[in-house]
């Protein structure tokens, strides 16, 4: 046990690590592009005085030495307090500031990136395994062809392309029956619906639309791990011991394919987020991905730091619990891998870079 | 690398030679089919036709796939500005696909104008990707040491997070400054902003792919003895280990060209890829359907969405088919 606590200790403190430097990345970023922060608190202003300047960048603690700033902000992370963003600030009695916070709104669009992650990562893994080991039992054949091209055609195709079809064929704008946007599983005050029912139509979409697009990746990865461990000397064995074909498949063949596929999904996670861009766009809901593409992508040469450090903020603990998760999950289940210090990462598909 | 023993294997591969055969279809139409199709349909890509419009006001639709259209670029109106039939005896010329949009420009020479810039995007984005990883990923893998341990680590981090959005963050800050840079017809501004930022933002994979290659032949005999006889480390890399890159350049290179052009997709519905004049099948997506920002301005035909999709599904598909059929004839044992 004392291997794996080292190896639990030594990628916490590795993520960590990862976590500060990205904060520190993204201030370096944002101090090395020219920008005039205190625009935002005077935006009717054609030209700032001296003065206004001056005194929004004090107001928004921007006069002070820099390594105070990133301390500042790790210290509020810590107790939880994103600030408040930058745009539409007020400044109240000229000495200090009204923002919006940002925690609410990060929250609510967490709330549905995760959802439509979590739902669709579960259909690919439903609809890999099976599709995977039927093809992986008879490479070469016309139906293992037919599985690889008709998966591949949902990877060539566009997340976009893809939702948009999804959602003008089948969405609310033809049958009535699947609404677009999010709906939460619990009702709150401000919801216009809510419940178990509600939320999984609403989802039933960009969950196809998720599973369309990493399926290809997946089913291969399945089928490719299913050829391999049907020749080993286990899985014969437990054949010669008049296992039935189901059950050396459930029981001796599988457990090796989904540990593979499960790493891949804890890999995957930073991946995910990016194609929800696309997937919240073409559904029409408010999610992490649109939200980053609206603070950090717009053409505008303001850039609201709070917001797009409480973005970055959101995404790497995101993708690095996901990595940790996996990790441990893995050297749980394969204690080989607790004592090798990195896997490799492989993307030998269209579509892997996303 | 006996290059005649791969080509014979290449050859025995019907569905690889299949998609080299669709790819060759493809460049050669792109690069042109525009330009045969301009003067035989005698108008250009980038004309506007007003009159290529069904209805008007909120409702306004391109016209359908082989559509004659009024050639004329006037519109005539009455006093409460609504749209009047064209002039008599103007003369009518033939939309193959339809118009695109409320422009009323041609969907079909746009099509194949699209083609060229969209390759010419994932071909660029592989060049400048490999002009970073392959120096980087050389060095890294052949010197090993502390340079190793940095780029190895660094492009494990990296990859780990949503590139997607890191391109569209630098793309939106970038772009403007680089979307001048552009060559007449041959390189339309935007396409060079979009292949440098995909190319760097995509480098990391070819950059460990070249690493690990280098890593397991730094102690290979051949290149010890070359070592032994005196020959310096840029020689050896040059002269010994380069050819061993190839089969990992092609392999990696033809599906990195397919995923290029669905990045240029994604940018491009960002709106913040290439002008939206500037036909690629990506904006010619976007026109359609309107980007993230800004609101589509005409409900999108059929036609609009399945023309740039099918090519970009045959081209990305054929793409994929070549790489599989490299690695296979590269590398048989596998």
């Amino acid at each position: 046990m004392s291997h794996f606590t080292a190896f639990l200790g030594r990628r916490l403190a590795g993520a960590l690590l990862t976590f500060l430097t990205l904060i520190a990345v993204t201030f370096v970023v944002y101090w090395s592009i020219p920008a005039t922060p205190a625009g935002f608190l005077y935006p009717f202003a054609a030209h700032l005085t001296n003065y206004q300047l001056q005194h929004g960048n004090h107001l928004l603690g921007l006069d002070r030495p820099k390594l105070d700033q990133y301390g500042d902000y790790l210290w509020h992370l810590l107790h939880g307090d994103f600030g408040g963003s930058w745009r539409g600030g007020q400044i109240v009695d000229n000495d200090h500031l009204l923002l919006a916070p940002i925690g609410p709104q990060l929250f609510a669009a967490t709330r549905e990136s995760l959802s439509i992650i979590l739902g669709g990562a579960l259909l690919v893994l439903v609809l890999a395994l099976p599709l995977g080991a039927f093809a992986g039992r008879r490479i070469g054949s016309a139906a293992d062809r037919l599985i690889s091209t008709a998966t591949l055609v949902g990877i060539c195709t566009h997340p976009m392309v893809l939702g948009l079809i999804l959602a003008t064929t089948l969405g609310v704008e033809q049958s009535g029956v699947i609404d677009n946007g999010y709906c939460p599983l619990r009702r709150g005050p401000k919801d216009t619906c809510g419940g178990l029912g509600p939320w999984t139509s609403h989802l039933i979409l960009p969950w196809i639309t998720f599973a369309l697009l990493f399926l290809a990746l997946y089913v291969r990865m399945v089928r490719a791990s299913v050829a391999d461990t049907l020749h080993e000397d286990y899985v014969r064995t437990a054949r010669a011991k008049g296992a039935g074909e189901l059950r050396v498949m459930r029981h001796h063949v599988l457990p090796s394919a989904g540990l593979r596929v499960l790493t891949m999904v804890g890999m995957e996670v930073g991946t995910a987020l990016g194609v929800c861009i696309y997937i919240e766009a073409a559904f029409g809901f408010q999610g992490l991905g649109r939200l980053a593409v609206t603070v950090m992508g717009g053409a505008a040469d303001q850039i609201d730091l709070p917001f797009t450090l409480a973005v970055v903020t959101i995404i790497t603990v995101i993708v690095l619990v996901g990595n940790l998760v996996v990790d441990v999950l893995y050297a749980v289940l394969d204690p080989r891998a607790a004592r090798e210090t990195s896997r490799g990462r492989d993307k030998p598909l269209v579509g892997g870079v996303f | 690398m006996n290059w005649i023993l791969v080509w014979r294997r290449l050859r025995r591969d019907r569905w690889t030679m299949a998609a080299i055969a669709t790819l060759a279809g493809v460049v050669a139409v792109s690069l042109v089919g525009g330009a045969i199709a301009t003067r035989v349909l005698g108008h250009g890509g980038d004309k506007p036709f007003p009159y290529a419009t069904i209805g008007d006001g909120p409702v306004q639709k391109p016209v359908g796939i082989w559509s004659h259209v009024p050639d004329t670029a006037q519109v005539r109106l009455d006093e409460y500005s609504q749209m009047l039939p064209p002039a008599k005896g103007t003369k009518t010329t033939l939309f193959v696909l339809g118009g695109d949009g409320t422009l009323g420009r041609d969907e079909f020479i746009r099509l194949l104008d699209g083609g060229r810039t969209s390759i010419e995007v994932g071909i660029g984005g592989v060049l400048f990707a490999l002009l970073v990883a392959l120096p980087v990923g050389a060095a890294a893998g052949y010197f090993g040491g502390l340079l190793d341990a940095a780029v190895g680590r660094f492009t494990d981090t990296v990859m780990a997070f949503p590139m997607l959005l890191f391109l569209v963050f630098a793309t939106a800050k970038l772009s403007p400054y680089l979307a001048g840079v552009g060559y007449s017809w041959i390189v339309p501004r935007g396409v060079f902003s979009d292949a440098l930022l995909i190319g760097v933002f995509t480098c990391f994979y070819p950059m460990r792919l070249f690493r690990a290659q280098l890593m397991t032949l730094r102690h290979a005999e051949f290149v010890e003895a070359a070592q032994m006889i005196g020959a310096s480390d840029w020689r050896i890399l040059r002269r010994e280990l380069a050819s061993h890159l190839v089969p990992t350049m092609l392999v990696w290179g033809a599906i990195a060209v397919a995923t290029n052009m669905l990045l240029e997709v994604s940018l491009s519905f960002i709106g913040v890829g290439v002008q939206p004049s500037t036909p690629t099948w990506g904006s010619m997506l976007a026109v359609a359907w309107g980007s993230i920002y800004a609101p589509r301005s005409a409900n999108p035909t059929i036609w609009l969405t399945l023309c740039p999709t099918a090519a970009l599904v045959v081209t990305v598909l054929a793409l994929n088919q070549l790489s599989e059929g490299f690695r296979r004839a590269l590398e048989p044992r596998h």
